[in-house]
């Protein structure tokens, strides 16, 4: 098979291109205190969290926008966004026949039939639009154990206590750039807290969605798991196809107490840019779990597919003795996608454990890293670490590195990492052509044997829209 | 703050060293030594909040008080490092060139060895190609400062196919306390040559000095080179060392760095590979103890293809130590066929160990096999089991471990008499940890 072929292959229009015509109540562009005293008021906040902003705003004031990552973007013109946007839907909803019909379809393009899937499926979605959480499914069943899941507004509203606790915990606002501007200006995102003891009984879905062009979307997501509890959260991302960069500087917190166990998967689709990189997202996000209590045990899994930019690393902080955090990633860029991902790992507590597998697919023009740390302080007597990282290569425009930072501080610790850097082989190929399968199914064979022991750590149906996401991203490019 | 500024202050007497140094004869020559010169003028010391110097905290210099050598004529006693198997061999005291240690040997058709400063008199043509041309000190302080400096050094050229089997000897030896000395080796292998050379650093003494040294390696086509390099610096000293090897179609370059000595060492080698089917072969290895750090970064740049790169960094950390490592392989577009891999093994001996590794690859060609891994952590309690039920003690069964750990590297050094003296500096440190 020719390069040609595989080159076919990957190169198809984004099938989620399209722009819902909904009324939207925006922000004039623009970052001043003005903005966000008008976001904070827009949503009758308190006001410790309107000092929680400012306090982020003035911090973000005195930083300058990082420039270490392997990755390359015009300057951001932070004044050119538009910080809030909410779609106009101001009475609340009590079943999904109020939810706007134009939204549905969306949803239907998309191939999320909301009440189908959380009939079928069990899984209970709370959907993000544009910054506001209009529908929310099985609250109720949740509640009945005590879980609460619902929008970071409704959160602050009914659980102050647990917000003002919990928020900026695992990240402070002064952490950096971007969970700087995010704690600044964040309109929404979902809350999730699973009391002592419970076992969520069904797996949390978010499907994030960015509309409206030129509004960057700034989410805050914050999950705690008391003593015991377990809890398994998805994320999901399309967008509409934008000549226009957008930004998206989202914060993910994780909290998790004795015992408890939290597993975090993300699939990520988001509008990449055309073949000469002209638009896509801009995906700067903060993702941090806290193994804060002894057994703990947080787990990130993420299939990264789109955006312009990616430039992410969930990380887990093992506090707690006999912590476990988990990194399993599959990264894949082509035509003029940028790839900075990783984790780090910061062992602290005595006897944690950590595992990295990352499997980085770059073709076209792409550039994917890895970069990843792996921290021992001297405290983390017999702290374990495994890491793996793989690349593969297909095409000759492209490149795969890899970054890990490993810092040992103490002597029972074992640490071990590994890389390679692959192709697709002429002679694979002819293996399975010569067995009556064709280049095109041989390559996504190929591709999801080498992305395996990723996609196994995912949940059942998001491992088939895994699986299928790669053959797609991937169609026309192998040869 | 203070130790920072007079760091410079040692950093600008060596930059107003540099510039007062009389004009050499060769135009030449004194160009390249204005240019490096305005560079180093225009560079800035390297702190930890440079990534590059992250872990390698250098503010020592500031606290020694480095100075210029004094012209002397004690003799040292260099005795205990004269290798038996080389008959050639060039000693510099305190930088400068000393006839009366150094063996010449009988003269061989196609081999020059001499000091840099009379091969730059007498044979220029052997010299102008090469001298500062592979080493780059654009973004390098150290390496434009020693550049500045350039008088003299070690030489070694062999005409093609020249094939010396014995090795030869570049003794660089300290001997006067806070003493800041700037070394210089030029080795130009012409097509098929062949030769083995040895690099050793030794400081007398316990007193702090400083060493600045910087390395070129020409191989041309179908040439080899063994290279062994041991710095076995005084206890206090800074050793500061870059080392840039180009090697062209078909050559061979195979090394072995040793680091035992020095407070604070770094090493920088950065090997080129300037057409295709090269190999290569880096091995190094860190014997620390006490308050010691020894920093190795590495650069393995195919930037042709059908290149293979085989590089094993070792490091054993004692005490308050502190090994730092930064591979590097770098695959350019079009490289392909490229074979590189790469291993970082790090062994922890106490609690107050730190060993940071980052083992990094960049590639940018499709039809390539790279990989590399990197452990870090103390004796296989299994392997310390075995050998006590096999009747030996628990501390003769961790020195047991330990000397077999370092020892797979020294066993390389094709040099036998260096190769004992420095599996037994493994053997010792092995026994001091009990």
């Amino acid at each position: 098979m020719s390069t040609s072929t595989i080159e076919q292959l990957v190169n198809q229009p984004y099938k989620h291109g399209f722009v819902t015509d909904i009324e939207s109540d925006t922000a004039a562009k623009g970052l001043s205190e003005q903005t966000i005293r008008f976001i904070s008021a827009k949503k009758a906040e308190p006001d410790w969290l309107l000092q929680f902003r400012l306090k982020a705003y003035q911090h973000w004031l005195t930083l300058t926008a990082p420039e270490w990552p392997n990755v390359n973007y015009p300057a951001i013109d932070f004044q050119n966004i538009s910080y809030y946007s909410a779609p106009k839907q101001k009475k609340t909803l009590k079943s999904m026949d109020e939810v706007d019909p134009e939204l549905l379809k969306t949803f239907e393009k998309l191939g999320v039939p909301m009440n189908e899937r959380a009939a079928l499926a069990g899984v209970a979605v709370d959907v993000i639009f544009d910054s506001v959480s209009v529908a929310t499914t099985y609250k109720q069943k949740l509640a009945d154990v005590g879980i609460i899941f619902c929008s970071i507004s409704e959160a602050v509203r009914e659980h102050p206590e647990l917000v003002k606790k919990y928020m900026g915990s695992v990240v402070p606002v002064k952490d950096n750039f971007y969970a700087a501007l995010n704690s600044a200006v964040f309109t929404d995102g979902s809350f999730c807290f699973i009391p002592k003891g419970v076992k969520c009984p069904m797996e949390l879905s978010t499907y994030f969605r960015i509309n409206t062009q030129d509004s960057g979307q700034f989410e805050r997501t914050l999950i705690i798991a008391e003593e015991r509890a377990s809890v398994s959260y998805l994320e999901g991302c399309t967008a509409p196809k934008f000549d226009t960069n957008q930004l998206h500087a989202a914060v993910v917190e994780l909290v998790a107490l004795d015992y408890a166990d939290i597993k975090y998967s993300t699939v990520q689709n988001w509008y990449a840019g055309d073949e000469k990189g002209v638009g896509g997202i801009y995906n700067f996000v903060t993702k941090r779990g806290l193994c804060k209590g002894v057994h703990s045990r947080i787990s990130w899994t993420q299939v990264e597919t789109g955006s312009a930019i990616t430039w992410k690393y969930p990380s887990c902080v093992l506090r707690g003795d006999h912590s476990v955090g988990e990194f399993y990633s599959v990264a894949l860029t082509n035509h003029k996608q940028q790839a900075d991902t990783g984790t780090k790992m910061i062992h602290i507590g005595k006897n944690t454990r950590s595992t990295i597998v990352s499997k980085g697919i770059s073709a076209g023009g792409s550039n994917n890293s890895y970069r990843g740390l792996v921290r021992i302080a001297p405290t983390a007597s017999g702290a374990r670490n495994y890491s793996q990282c793989d690349s593969m290569l297909i095409g000759q425009q492209c490149s795969a590195n890899t970054f890990p930072y490993i810092e040992v501080r103490n002597p029972t610790s074992q640490v071990e990492h590994e890389a390679t850097t692959s192709k697709i082989g002429e002679d694979q190929l002819f293996y399975f052509q010569q067995r009556g399968i064709g280049a095109e199914e041989a390559v996504s064979m190929i591709i999801n044997g080498f992305c395996k022991d990723v996609f196994q750590q995912l949940p059942m149906e998001f491992a088939v829209e895994a699986t299928k996401l790669l053959g797609l991203k991937l169609e026309g490019s192998v040869g | 703050m203070q130790s920072q500024l007079e760091a410079v202050s040692i950093i600008q007497a060596l930059v107003a060293g540099g510039k007062g140094l009389a004009p050499s004869a060769a135009p030449w020559l004194n160009e390249r030594r204005a240019l490096a010169l305005e560079r180093a003028n225009a560079l800035r010391l390297p702190s930890i909040r440079d990534e590059e110097w992250r872990f390698t905290d250098i503010s020592m210099m500031g606290r020694v008080p480095f100075q210029l050598p004094v012209p002397h004529s004690v003799i040292p006693d260099i005795s205990a490092y004269v290798l038996p198997e080389a008959q050639w061999r060039l000693v510099f005291v305190d930088g400068i060139f000393n006839v009366g240690l150094s063996s010449l040997g009988a003269p061989v058709k196609g081999l020059s060895i001499s000091n840099l400063g009379d091969a730059i008199q007498n044979t220029p043509q052997l010299v102008v190609g090469h001298l500062a041309q592979h080493a780059h000190y654009e973004n390098r302080l150290f390496c434009a400062i020693n550049t500045a400096w350039l008088r003299q050094g070690a030489f070694i050229h062999l005409a093609k196919e020249v094939i010396i089997k014995d090795p030869i000897h570049i003794l660089y030896i300290n001997t006067q306390a806070h003493a800041t000395v700037n070394v210089r080796s030029l080795v130009v292998l012409e097509r098929a040559a062949q030769c083995t050379v040895v690099e050793d650093f030794v400081g007398l003494g316990e007193e702090a000095t400083f060493t600045n040294a910087v390395s070129e390696f020409a191989v041309a086509s179908s040439a080899r080179l063994h290279h062994v390099r041991v710095q076995r610096e005084t206890p206090a000293a800074l050793h500061i060392a870059a080392c840039a090897v180009s090697i062209e179609q078909d050559g061979v370059y195979q090394s072995q760095s040793i680091a035992l000595g020095a407070s604070v060492s770094r090493y920088e080698l950065e090997v080129l590979q300037k057409g295709p089917g090269v190999e290569v072969v880096i091995d190094g290895l860190a014997l620390i103890k006490e308050r010691q750090l020894a920093d190795t970064h590495t650069l393995m740049d195919h930037a042709y293809g059908s290149g293979q790169c085989r590089q094993l960094h070792k490091t054993i950390v004692d005490g308050r130590a502190h090994a730092v490592f930064n591979g590097k392989v770098l695959v350019r577009e079009g490289a392909q066929l490229t074979q590189s891999a790469q291993q970082s093994r790090n062994l922890l001996l106490s609690s107050d160990a730190r060993v940071d590794t980052k083992p990094q690859l960049e590639i940018f060609a499709d039809d390539v096999k790279c990989a590399h891994g990197a452990t870090v952590g103390q004796l296989d309690q299994d392997h310390l089991f075995y050998l006590k039920s096999r009747g030996l003690s628990e501390a003769r069964a961790r020195n047991l471990l330990t000397y077999a750990f370092g020892a797979e590297i020294v066993a390389r050094i094709p040099v036998r008499s260096l190769a004992a003296q420095l599996e037994r500096a493994v053997m010792t440190q092995a026994q001091t940890t009990l």
